[in-house]
């Protein structure tokens, strides 16, 4: 009798999943609460990898997943205590220039022998999707996406100024020509010809990045040195500022308000990223909204090279996860590497060769008007500061737009302070 | 044998005395003794905060240097290059003495000229030598800032909390209703204070724009103009502290006798001037403690700079919390976040210490 009760308590203990693994994810992106467990139907950076997480709680036997809750803002912040008071997350997205500083100091598994047990098959990442989680030799996480910075474009703005031919717009190819667009849209249609957000994400400091790599320099060299008061620097800069300067941009606009500076119809073109590409497919089909002709382009060439700021979304887990748990973890890994088509619905573009090649992929909203970003995307060199050297770029640039502070003096004390960074 | 039992006695109540204070004391010296001394002691490491969580060896012991990096600069050099307001500074030094000397200043007040003289006589002398520079040009911004908003916030909050207090000191149930209502906005969560007004303060849809934009005006972009983005985070500090001070200004008010108001009366001081002559120097002991009580929560602010400005725009409301805490958390750097955390630790003392000076001067 003893042995049929305690059989019976075991065979409930395993239908019932008593034993099922917990694993604790870490995430950005934003809340979603309603996500619900299919992938193929949600809309935005939040709900669909939410979907996905569900999705993975749902199907993956023996496997639970607690997202936990994070804040964009503090994201790394949070990550960072959590590894110093050793209670990381089983698992968590972070970004390609983390990885320095990261793996580099042991947070990070190195995964490379890991990954065909999970499931999971390298071999169908592009090369610059592997090259994105590689360290030192090794790989520190499964790649999810490349996003970039692009021009997304109200045609109606620009075909009342005259700038849309063959049925897409007309980009400036040059700082002079920028400027003319700018002025032709405001004599035109009495609006703004960019929006972004100067004043406190840093779009402003990717779109000065890329405006220095389009004259092949940067901000500081493999060998750690600052090299940002340059002539390169300045001609960034200044090509941004002249808009501010003849009332063609309003740099004091932060990421909401330039988002629905765009949406109300009230700007020509909104500097963002990749992830917003199907909201503001999905907002423009509103009739509410202001924003009716939407399209997405490629950041134009202002300079000598085409470059645009990019960066990838990677899964990591911490060098402390061992045996099941590992194992459990990389099978959540290997879920969200399935569901890459999924995740590129948001406007991101796919690291899978078989997903960027599939019609499934080539037939998502708008993705054939930026297909040439992959071939221009571009970031800084490696530096575990990376963090701290863009708040140096974002704090000199608003110096120089919100403040007025001369071009030549905010470059020089930037170009200090990231020396300062990267000396320690 | 008598002596005996009162020793016993006296014995045993100092063992229930220490066994009663036992949980304080363990508590307060888990949580505050020592993380202060954890603290000054990682303040003196070049200590990253991942490095060390997985190889406790990366850290190395550096003396003050993180003190230096953060207080000083590279050449900078000190002496007397403006002698008139050392000068003056020197003078204010000779006549503090003096006059505390001969009786004619209080000690706090003598302290106050003293302290305020040395600074005369020691900051202007600080100047750049040859290619001089600060080692970290935010701190002492940083610290103005911060100055700044607890200059702005403590006045604030004071005034209107005692004027707020004044107007409802009545025994009405209306009364009763708005001390309540107004009191609500003290139990909020910085979150969602800062929620809250940085929609008010959204030059699209706040409701401040949409006031503006009645009245002709264009609507101004608070939270990322330079000149109205500490105003912004002051103004939601004052109506989210307003509720505290609000209360302790009540309890000062129904402490005053009504008879000293019927006095004053009698001497044709009612209204404006029974609150000159009457309230306010009943209230002195209350004002005094809400203010140092203000100054201390003040120095700590946090959560209005990193959700409303996020320190921007150029760093006009980057205040001394938020930059212990990306140099902490987000650079990495406990040590040198330690060193400035031990920094404001000794602003605070200040304050205290100030405080309990003037209590003992009341008293």
């Amino acid at each position: 009798m003893k042995h049929v009760l305690l059989s019976a308590a075991a065979a409930a203990t395993i239908t019932t999943g008593a034993f099922a693994q917990e694993i604790t994810l870490g995430r950005f992106f934003g809340a979603c609460e309603d996500a619900g467990t299919d992938t193929t139907v949600s809309t935005g950076e939040a709900c669909i990898i939410q979907s996905i997480i569900n999705a993975a709680d749902a199907e993956l036997d023996g496997i639970s997943i607690n997202t936990l809750p994070t804040d964009w803002g503090n994201y790394y912040d949070q990550i960072k205590a959590a590894y110093a008071g050793g209670t990381p997350p089983d698992v968590h997205v972070m970004h390609r220039h983390r990885i320095p500083e990261f793996a580099g100091l042991g947070a990070l598994a190195e995964i490379s022998g890991d990954l065909e047990a999970a499931g999971i098959d390298p071999n169908d990442w592009s090369p610059a999707a592997l090259d994105a989680v590689s360290f030192n030799g090794g790989i520190y996480g499964v790649p999810m996406d490349f996003h970039a910075n692009l021009w997304h474009v109200n045609m109606d703005v620009m075909e009342e100024a005259g700038l849309v031919e063959n049925g897409q717009p007309v980009l400036p190819s040059s700082p002079e020509e920028l400027l003319a667009h700018a002025q032709q849209v405001k004599d035109a249609t009495g609006k703004d010809y960019l929006a972004a957000d100067f004043a406190q994400f840093p779009i402003g400091v990717r779109l000065v990045l890329a405006l220095m790599w389009q004259q092949n320099a940067n901000i500081f060299t493999e060998d750690g040195t600052a090299t940002i008061n340059t002539e390169a620097g300045k001609n960034a800069v200044t090509a941004i500022t002249q808009l501010f300067d003849a009332s063609l941009a309003n740099p004091q606009l932060n990421y909401a308000d330039s988002q629905q500076a765009f949406l109300n119809g009230e700007a020509a073109i909104l500097v963002n990223g990749t992830w917003v590409v199907d909201f503001y497919t999905a907002e423009a089909a509103k009739e509410e909204v202001g924003l009716d002709n939407y399209y997405v382009a490629d950041f134009p060439t202002l300079f000598e090279t085409g470059a645009t700021w990019a960066d990838s979304h990677m899964w990591a887990i911490p060098s402390t996860l061992e045996g099941d748990k590992k194992m459990a973890a990389l099978k959540v890994l290997a879920f969200i590497n399935d569901h890459n088509i999924d995740w590129a619905r948001t406007g991101h573009m796919a690291v899978r060769t078989s997903v960027v090649e599939s019609e499934a992929y080539t037939s998502l909203p708008h993705r054939d008007e930026y297909t040439g970003t992959a071939a221009i995307a571009k970031d800084t060199p490696p530096s575990e500061r990376y963090g701290a050297i863009q708040d140096v770029l974002n704090r000199e640039l608003q110096a120089i737009w919100l403040t007025g502070k001369p071009v030549e003096d905010a470059l020089s004390d930037a170009e200090l302070e990231v020396q300062d960074l990267l000396d320690r | 044998m008598q002596d005996l039992k009162a020793s016993k006695k006296r014995m045993s109540q100092t063992q229930a005395a220490w066994l009663l204070l036992a949980p304080f004391l363990l508590t307060y010296g888990l949580f505050l003794v020592y993380p202060f001394f954890r603290g000054f002691w990682i303040s003196l490491h070049d200590w990253n905060l991942l490095a060390v969580a997985f190889n406790p060896d990366a850290k190395e012991f550096i003396g003050l240097r993180n003190y230096e990096r953060v207080m000083w600069g590279r050449n900078i050099e000190w002496g007397f290059a403006s002698p008139f307001w050392q000068g003056l500074g020197v003078l204010g030094l000779a006549a503090s003495a003096y006059l505390r000397r001969v009786d004619r200043l209080s000690r706090f007040n003598a302290i106050a000229l003293g302290v305020a003289s040395l600074l005369l006589v020691v900051l202007p002398g600080f100047h750049p030598g040859e290619e001089g520079r600060w080692y970290d040009r935010r701190f002492w911004p940083t610290v103005g800032n911060t100055l700044l908003f607890v200059a702005l916030a403590v006045p604030g909050v004071t005034i209107s909390a005692l004027f707020l207090a004044a107007a409802l000191n009545g025994e009405t149930r209306a009364m009763g209703v708005l001390r309540t209502l107004f009191f609500l906005s003290q139990v909020l969560s910085v979150t969602v204070v800062t929620l809250i007004w940085q929609i008010m303060f959204s030059p699209r849809q706040g409701l401040i724009a949409n006031i503006t934009e009645t009245f002709g005006g264009i609507p101004i972009n608070w939270l990322t103009d330079e000149q109205f983005a500490m105003a912004a985070i002051v103004i939601a500090t004052i109506w989210w502290s307003l509720g505290i001070a609000m209360i302790l200004f009540l309890a000062g008010l129904q402490d005053i006798s009504k008879d000293i108001y019927e006095a004053a009366a009698l001497d044709n001081a009612k209204g404006v001037k029974a609150f000159w002559f009457v309230t306010l120097p009943n209230l002195q002991r209350t004002i005094t403690l809400v203010v140092v009580l203000q100054i201390i929560l003040h120095f700590q602010v946090f959560g209005q700079s990193h959700l409303m400005t996020q320190g921007g725009p150029n760093d006009t409301t980057q205040v001394l919390v938020r930059y212990i805490y990306q140099t902490g958390f987000r650079d990495s750097e406990l040590g040198r976040a330690s060193a400035m955390a031990v920094f404001l630790f000794v602003i605070m003392g200040t304050f205290s210490v100030i405080q309990f000076i003037i209590g003992r001067e009341k008293e």
